[in-house]
């Protein structure tokens, strides 16, 4: 079993993800694919099933069913756990440190621990701190404690630490909640960046505007099912038939959904 | 890039993590005062049976051993500290990233489940080191007091308290990684200590097989190192139950692992844990570390014991909850399960006082078989068990010699200074030490 992680370039495809609680269905066969270096919004209402699948495929909380695969066979956990990271939303890691040395922590605690395959190597330079650092604007609250930020700083702290993180494929859950309009721009060009910069980013929003100003593709989840998946016009596509007429994202979710 | 592994960056963040656990600071707070007053206590006692403000000449201090007289009520604060305040730090560093949500990010890295509890063991294990300072700014003022110091028997007793300690971070770490919430480990973790002191009364009580499973709870552990022994058994038992604490810990924290699969593992770990637990207590290897020899005959009556070859036989009419049995187990039989290889004591008895069988034809008695030759006795007493087991086995009992006689070290100086390194200068570098630490920022 090899513990590399997954290279870019190479197809991930989610395939029939199922996750129930009790009779409660949270996510029914729920499939779609992620594509290397591509910004991927998961689009969904509160309740949706969002963050539940993105916890089955961080590994952190175990699905019933379905799998991530790459090239047809599912990634093994070893290889899933250095192909992709997962940032959760609405926590607050290690609240009594500093923004400083939590950035040093995820640094040195993600570093090289499976080797550096090519595409990783620029992720783990010290040099990333700074870029990740000044693109969020973090440099005032370096001295913090996590636990004293405000909502949408620690939201800017937590997506730091994903970015420094070394695996190639970032599941970010929420990453513009608690922003404000400026803030929320600057950190979409942020993600942006880091995507040109080969990372693959897969985000959870429930804000449709958001996703709309950041996202390659889309994959629309309600009621724990995949709803529809592609650009907006192959969304728009696919959504004709249910009456819609605009290439407006709001109005294709509402009609597929 | 910095070399560090990633095992040792987890270490340094557990370290950060402890230091601002506020329940660490009022374990580090508390220890002081509660090793002060047992400390201060002893030392004033041991003084006084020593000839301080009496008569000198009284003796009483000759058969004294700092090791009763002072170790075991100084270290017992330990005891205390580690079945009341340990559990809450180190549920504190085992639950606080589940807490602060952190645990789904670090779970997410390559390393192994048991490696990241073992980081926070290793961190509670130094900051319980840390704790045990105050015992040994004690051995230091009893050393200046002019006391005396045998370091084989001190160290047992430290290492028995570390054991505990150990024990106590095993059990946290274990209802910690079970429980969601700390208040709800805090409970299962108190609940499991204080089970184990109802273990011991009924032990007490009923005897048997319950006295043979009392022999491994914390309590009756730390008694024995406090009495300078050291037995394999407990060693292994401990040293098993610490590790089944971590693991089961550790499989419960591993969160994208289905509760089911948890379950049937934490029941493989418990049923091997359990068989290790049956084969240790066949491990009968035992070191008295005591300068008085507490937990052994003399050498001369050793030598002499080994002579018997044959397995011998010993059916004791005693409750037990009668005193005399507690006296017979203590002064003589725990002491000749050390020397000889194999005894089989027998306890009859038809009630768990014995206040009602007094007047029954063989209450009191205690017959010895050897070699098909009986002989029976009453004396509960190390010499009066010698000497009935001497007579059995046609062996001379060995004269006493002078040497092997422990005279004690009667130290009549009362506590000077102690109240104020323990009641003020502790407690002040710790209010110190907590405010520079929750003052600065990193």
């Amino acid at each position: 079993m090899t513990n590399a992680p997954i290279h870019l370039g190479r197809l991930l495809q989610v395939a029939h993800l199922t996750k129930r609680y009790g009779h409660l269905a949270a996510l029914s066969e729920v499939s779609f694919s992620i594509q290397p270096g591509e910004v991927l919004g998961l689009i969904g209402p509160n309740g949706s099933g969002k963050t539940t699948l993105f916890e089955c495929l961080g590994g952190v909380l175990p699905a019933d069913g379905g799998a991530l695969l790459v090239d047809g066979r599912p990634l093994t956990a070893a290889e899933l756990k250095a192909t992709v990271f997962y940032l959760p939303d609405l926590i607050a890691p290690w609240p009594s440190q500093t923004v400083r040395w939590a950035l040093d922590f995820v640094r040195g605690y993600w570093s090289v621990p499976w080797g550096h395959p090519r595409g990783l190597a620029p992720s783990l330079s010290p040099g990333l701190s700074l870029d990740v650092v000044r693109r969020l604007d973090l440099e005032p609250l370096l001295d913090q404690r996590i636990g004293a930020l405000s909502k949408g700083q620690r939201k800017r702290a937590l997506l730091a630490f994903g970015l420094l993180t070394p695996q190639p494929v970032l599941l970010a859950d929420e990453p513009f909640d608690g922003l404000d309009l400026r803030q929320t721009r600057d950190v979409a060009q942020t993600l942006r960046y880091f995507a040109s910069q080969g990372r693959t980013l897969v985000l959870s929003i429930h804000q449709i505007g958001d996703a709309a100003r950041v996202c390659d593709r889309f994959v629309l989840l309600s009621n724990g099912r995949t709803r529809g998946e592609g650009t907006i016009d192959e969304l728009a596509h696919l959504a004709a038939p249910s009456g819609a007429t605009t290439n407006n994202l709001e109005e294709i979710f509402l009609a597929l959904t | 890039m910095r070399s560090r592994s990633a095992w040792t960056w987890l270490v340094a963040k557990e370290w950060r993590e402890l230091l601002v656990a506020r329940a660490f600071w009022v374990l580090l707070f508390a220890i002081g005062p509660l090793v002060g007053v047992t400390f201060i206590g002893a030392v004033r006692a041991y003084a006084e049976l020593s000839g301080l403000n009496g008569n000198p000449t009284a003796g009483v201090g000759e058969a004294f051993s700092p090791l009763i007289g002072v170790w075991a009520p100084t270290f017992s604060a330990c005891e205390l500290a580690a079945a009341f305040l340990l559990p809450f730090v180190a549920i504190r560093v085992v639950s606080a990233d589940r807490q602060s949500g952190a645990l789904k990010m670090e779970l997410q890295h390559p390393m192994s489940s048991f490696a990241r509890i073992s980081a926070k063991a290793l961190v509670l294990i130094v900051g319980w080191i840390i704790a045990s300072l105050p015992p040994m700014i004690a051995i230091g003022l009893w050393k200046s007091y002019g006391g005396s110091i045998y370091a084989p028997e001190l160290l047992t007793v430290a290492a028995g308290h570390l054991l505990n300690a150990a024990l106590t971070i095993g059990l946290a770490t274990a209802a910690a990684g079970i429980t969601e919430h700390p208040s709800t480990a805090a409970i299962v973790t108190l609940t499991v200590t204080v089970g184990t002191w109802i273990l011991n009364f009924i032990a007490a009580v009923q005897g048997g097989v319950w006295e043979r499973a009392a022999g491994y709870t914390p309590t009756a552990m730390v008694a024995e190192f406090q009495h300078g022994l050291i037995r394999l058994d407990v060693l292994l038992v401990a040293t098993t139950l610490f590790v089944t604490g971590l693991a089961v810990g550790a499989i419960w924290t591993r969160l994208g692992v289905a509760v089911r699969r948890r379950v049937s593992e934490s029941m493989a770990l418990g049923a091997f844990a359990a068989a290790i637990i049956f084969a240790a207590a066949f491990a009968g290897a035992s070191w008295d570390t005591s300068e008085a020899r507490a937990n052994s005959f003399t050498e001369s009556d050793e030598v002499a014991l080994k002579q018997i070859r044959s397995p011998l036989r010993i059916e004791a009419h005693l409750a037990a909850e009668d005193p005399r049995r507690l006296d017979l187990e203590r002064k003589a039989l725990s002491k000749l399960r050390r020397t000889l290889r194999r005894v089989d004591v027998t306890y009859v008895a038809a009630t768990t006082t014995g206040l009602f069988e007094q007047t029954a034809a063989h209450y009191g008695e205690i017959w010895y078989d050897l070699d098909g030759r009986r002989a029976m006795s009453r004396i509960t007493t190390a010499e009066g068990v010698l000497e009935t087991i001497f007579d059995l086995a046609g062996i001379k009992a060995p004269q006493e010699l002078d040497s092997e006689i422990f005279r004690g070290h009667p130290l009549a100086v009362p506590p000077k200074g102690a109240a104020a390194v323990f009641y003020g200068i502790w407690p002040a570098l710790i209010v110190a030490g907590a405010f520079l630490v929750f003052r600065r920022p990193t």
